[in-house]
């Protein structure tokens, strides 16, 4: 049992508890999941038992095609054995204040997370439990300092830390300014980076937890928000860097509706540029829209080879539109063109591909207050993957607490440099209901077929159908009294 | 007291009345004065309990039968009304002999003055008449265009009429003065309400102002009401404040809310705040929380205008330049629930169906997956299930598409890292990209700095190049 399961099942079951005597909100959220599924499985024939097919490939006497690359035995893959996964996750997210302290108060957010079914391989579902965050927070007008599990977000990323973060705020000059320190975890998990849990293919792992040291400066004047991250890492265990970045953003709202925004990263330990991007927006009630240009580039922790191997990062413009002709209708519509430079990996023998595109169009109709459709197409094509499909849904709310959606598409989706072109269908139902004003209980199905249009016999069965139900309950100290007839505002509807 | 002036005051006022809409229609008692205007030449012939209450108010039901005895006149089933529960403070007797007083000796009250209209004929009687009896008391506006201190004139508070019933008090009219811009705001009614008149009472009582004032036990004005749960028969409903709708209130709000709290706590407890403030910032402590005498507060919708179509997917670069923006309205958790996804979630961030799009969606990097993704936990989990992924080197048959794959899986390696990754790890690369073992291929591209690298970890060199570490 890790650390961070001990202070989850700590705070998951001493939350009501500490609810006792104070005041709290805590929201309880379960789910269940239900899939069958049949993947792949790498399997392997002699070259000489390989036959041409129809078509004069190689394949195997049964029909799977095989690569072979000079070697005594070919290789293909076969469909693999049905899996079962069924997760059961409850999560609780907890606020609770009034420890005698003004301003001081108690925040966790942990999950409970099983797979039920009989691979026992539910991604993010090992350990059982774990604490998203869990610390104590004091926030007064002009400091806020939490100590404990939490999570600093900003243009770098989400980095996960136990440790101590403080924010000063200098109203006189707009400024925030913010620290933290702590013991790193893994990006975009709950769990330290020598967690085996992250390690499924057995990776090269660092044997510590890395330092991780940081902070940012905010600076919030009317029409304008701006802020400067950085970020260091380090590894424990030989004092080498994990990372060292630095990112700037802003945004500018000088005229209402309008908007600037626009930022860069630039990684220190590498020494070059990471992400950046740049758009001006519009939206007014009628109609809106963006343009603007982008790059993205892969980042990688330096306790990894991957950097060496120069992930190329690519360069982008984009624009989005959407419009509302009629009272109920919405229009969409957005598309994004994007380039990499030369990879400089070439060889002679095969083409490369540089650069692809995608574009997506919609519409949404609230055909009353209780029915709406929505419907829309998309497309994209790149090097190594494509796809173009179409989707909808309709949803039905034939009573205030109930809400009935169908939703359906179809999709062709080339990818991965495989001989396939698979036309996949899925259709489902999603019901909704809310039978007191803090409880909500939903539950969803969905059947994909698929159709594998290969010419060989690897063109397996992936079709499945997933079943998921989930509740969520509110509960609070004094949120759910209702003595009286609460007042009844409407807040800008149209 | 002149007797017979008193004899003929007063009279059908008894007919009753209450606030509005009864000033009109013939008698709730369904007896037609007018068809009977002959027989009857006098009110107090029949009424006689207007002057001496020692004597019933209506006339006895059999006394019909005098004529209507089914040979002179068809038979009649009627029955004098019950007691009419009402908010009049005065009895006829009372009335009658107040005026008396009061008004000239040569002048006399009559039925007619408050049941008649003015210039009809006798005998169309009528409820009370309120314009009449307002002019009568020198109040020369329409009834609900009286000055609020006329009401106690003819009517008892709503909690001193114990009798009225709720339907009735749902059926009162609305002064004029309510329709007035501005009515709503403290400089409105709450003035009103303030000057401690207690004009509102008759009309209102406590639980009605706490409909949408939560902070009613803090506000003297609506303590100074009785409680009553009848007023609650009058259904308040507010629009939002103008400001409320201004293209950045969402954002200026904060400030507003420390300048005058009190502004807000009229109609937002601490849940309001709380709701989303859940860090609690110091400005929510001054306003009240809900519970025993008083309501939870104004409801709250929000979602900017500027969050607009698409805006899930758009969210990250104003998001990342003002996180502080973002949590007036967002919590922590709701954030995880993206960014930390929940594995027995059935999409949120992603919508339905996305399962079938992630491959290309991950392939082609149009968002960065591992800013809320594990590529361990997540991604090679799943894929080692899926027979995608294995420990060891691995032959390039899945990418049977290309023949010469492996001859050029540099380019696609370059350009798609982070997919490839979620199914092969370092050590297939290094069976041949190590320069101590393998074949030695250098993977180092575009932008590589090698002397900035051994600078930051060396050990990430050490990898591949041992301790021959190269300086350029």
């Amino acid at each position: 049992m890790n650390r961070g399961f001990g202070w989850g099942a700590l705070l998951l079951f001493a939350a009501p508890v500490a609810a006792v005597g104070q005041e709290y909100l805590l929201r309880l959220d379960t789910r269940a999941q239900r899939v069958d599924y049949r993947g792949l499985e790498e399997d392997s024939i002699p070259a000489g038992e390989v036959v041409s097919g129809p078509d004069g490939g190689l394949e195997t006497p049964d029909g799977h095609a095989v690569t072979c690359i000079g070697e005594s035995y070919c290789h293909f893959f076969r469909a693999g054995p049905v899996r079962q996964g069924a997760p059961l996750v409850t999560s609780a997210d907890l606020t609770a204040w009034g420890f005698g302290v003004t301003d001081l108060s108690l925040h966790a957010n942990a999950r409970v997370g099983l797979d039920l079914g009989t691979a026992d391989a539910w991604p993010g579902s090992d350990p059982a439990v774990q604490l998203n965050e869990g610390y104590l927070q004091y926030a007064a007008e002009r400091v806020t300092g939490r100590l404990g599990r939490q999570v600093e977000r900003g243009r770098l990323g989400s980095y996960g830390h136990d440790g101590l973060h403080l924010a000063y705020r200098f109203p006189s000059l707009d400024l925030t300014a913010i620290g933290f320190a702590g013991l790193g975890l893994a990006r975009g998990s709950a769990l330290p980076v020598t967690s085996d849990a992250l390690n499924p293919l057995d990776e090269f792992q660092p044997r510590e937890r890395q330092l991780l040291v940081g902070g940012a400066i905010e600076w919030r004047r009317r029409g304008v928000d701006a802020r400067l991250d950085y970020v260091r890492e380090v590894d424990r265990d030989t004092r080498n860097f994990v990372s060292e970045r630095m990112a700037l953003s802003a945004t500018l709202g000088p005229v209402s509706g309008w908007s600037l925004t626009g930022g860069a990263d630039y990684d220190l330990a590498w020494g070059w540029w990471g992400t950046a991007d740049l758009a001006i927006r519009y939206g007014g009630t009628r109609f809106g829209g963006s343009a603007g240009a982008r790059r993205y580039r892969p980042y990688f922790d330096l306790w990894t080879l991957w950097g060496a191997f120069s992930p190329l990062a690519y360069s982008a413009v984009n624009g989005s539109v959407w419009l509302a002709p009629v009272r109920g209708l919405t229009l969409r519509g957005g598309g994004e063109r994007y380039w990499y430079p030369e990879a400089e990996a070439e060889t002679p023998l095969v083409g490369e591909e540089t650069d692809g595109w995608r574009w997506n169009a919609g519409a949404g109709y609230t055909i009353s207050p209780t029915v709406s459709a929505d419907v829309g197409y998309q497309v994209a094509f790149g090097p190594g993957a494509a796809s173009r499909g179409v989707d909808g849904s309709v949803s039905v709310r034939p009573l205030p607490m109930l809400s009935l959606t169908a939703e359906g598409g179809y999709q062709v989706r080339p990818l991965e440099y495989r001989v396939e072109d698979p036309a996949l269908t899925w259709y489902g139902i999603a019901v909704g209901l809310r039978p007191a004003e803090r409880l909500r209980i939903d539950f969803r199905a969905t059947r994909y077929d698929e159709n594998r249009r290969r010419p060989d016999a690897s063109a397996i069965d992936w079709s499945q159908t997933r079943v998921s139900a989930g509740i969520s309950w509110l509960l609070g100290t004094s949120v759910d009294r209702l003595p009286l007839p609460p007042a009844v505002r409407r807040e800008g509807r149209p | 007291m002149n007797s017979g002036r008193v004899s003929i005051a007063l009279g059908l006022m008894l007919l009753l009345g209450g606030f509005g809409g009864a000033a009109s229609g013939k008698g709730g008692d369904d007896f037609d004065h007018e068809k009977h205007r002959k027989v009857f030449p006098e009110c107090l012939g029949c009424h006689a309990g207007v002057t001496d209450a020692a004597r019933p108010l209506y006339p006895a039901a059999a006394a019909c039968a005098t004529c209507h005895d089914g040979v002179i006149e068809r038979l009649v089933d009627w029955a004098a009304p019950a007691d009419r529960p009402s908010n009049f403070r005065f009895t006829h007797a009372d009335h009658a002999r107040k005026s008396g007083a009061k008004l000239p000796a040569d002048s006399s009250l009559a039925c007619q003055e408050c049941h008649i209209p003015s210039g009809a004929e006798p005998m169309t009687v009528r409820r009370t008449l309120s314009a009449q009896c307002l002019d009568c008391h020198g109040v020369r506006a329409a009834h609900f265009s009286a000055p609020d201190t006329a009401c106690a004139t003819c009517h008892l508070t709503l909690a001193e009429a114990t009798a009225l019933p709720e339907a009735r008090v749902a059926a009162f009219g609305k002064p004029v003065s309510h329709d007035e811009a501005g009515f709503v705001t403290s400089r409105g009614h709450g003035q009103l309400a303030e000057r401690g008149d207690g004009t509102c009472a008759f009309c209102h009582a406590r639980d009605f102002c706490a409909q949408c004032h939560v902070n009613a036990p803090e506000v003297k004005a609506i303590q100074a009401l009785a409680a009553d749960a009848r007023s609650l028969a009058i259904k308040a409903e507010l629009a939002a404040p103008a400001s409320h709708r201004e293209a950045r209130f969402l954002s200026r709000h904060g400030g507003d809310a420390r300048r005058d709290p009190a502004r807000c706590a009229s109609c937002h407890t601490r849940e309001s705040c709380i709701a989303c403030h859940r860090t609690r910032p110091t400005i929510v402590l001054a306003l009240p929380d809900s519970g025993s005498g008083r309501g939870i507060g104004a409801r709250i919708e929000r979602k900017p205008g500027y969050h607009g179509v698409g805006f899930a997917d758009r969210h990250g670069p104003p998001a990342r330049s003002a996180p502080g923006t973002c949590s007036a309205c967002h919590t922590r958790a709701e954030c995880l629930e993206c960014h930390r996804p929940d594995p027995g979630a059935s999409g949120n961030y992603h919508p339905a169906g996305f399962l079938t799009r992630h491959p290309v969606a991950a392939f082609n990097r149009q968002v960065d997956c591992t800013a809320c993704h594990n590529q361990g936990a997540i991604c090679a989990t799943c894929h080692e299930q899926a027979g995608l992924a294995s420990p060891g080197w691995r032959r390039p048959a899945y990418h049977d598409a290309n023949g010469a794959f492996a001859l050029n899986h540099g380019v696609a390696a370059r350009q798609n890292l982070e997919s490839c990754v979620t199914c092969h790890t370092e050590r297939d690369c290094l069976t041949c990209h190590s320069a101590q073992a393998g074949r030695g291929f250098n993977p180092h591209g575009p932008g590589f700095d090698p002397e900035r690298l051994r600078r930051r970890n060396p050990q990430m060199c050490a990898g591949c190049h041992g301790r021959s570490i190269p300086r350029n």
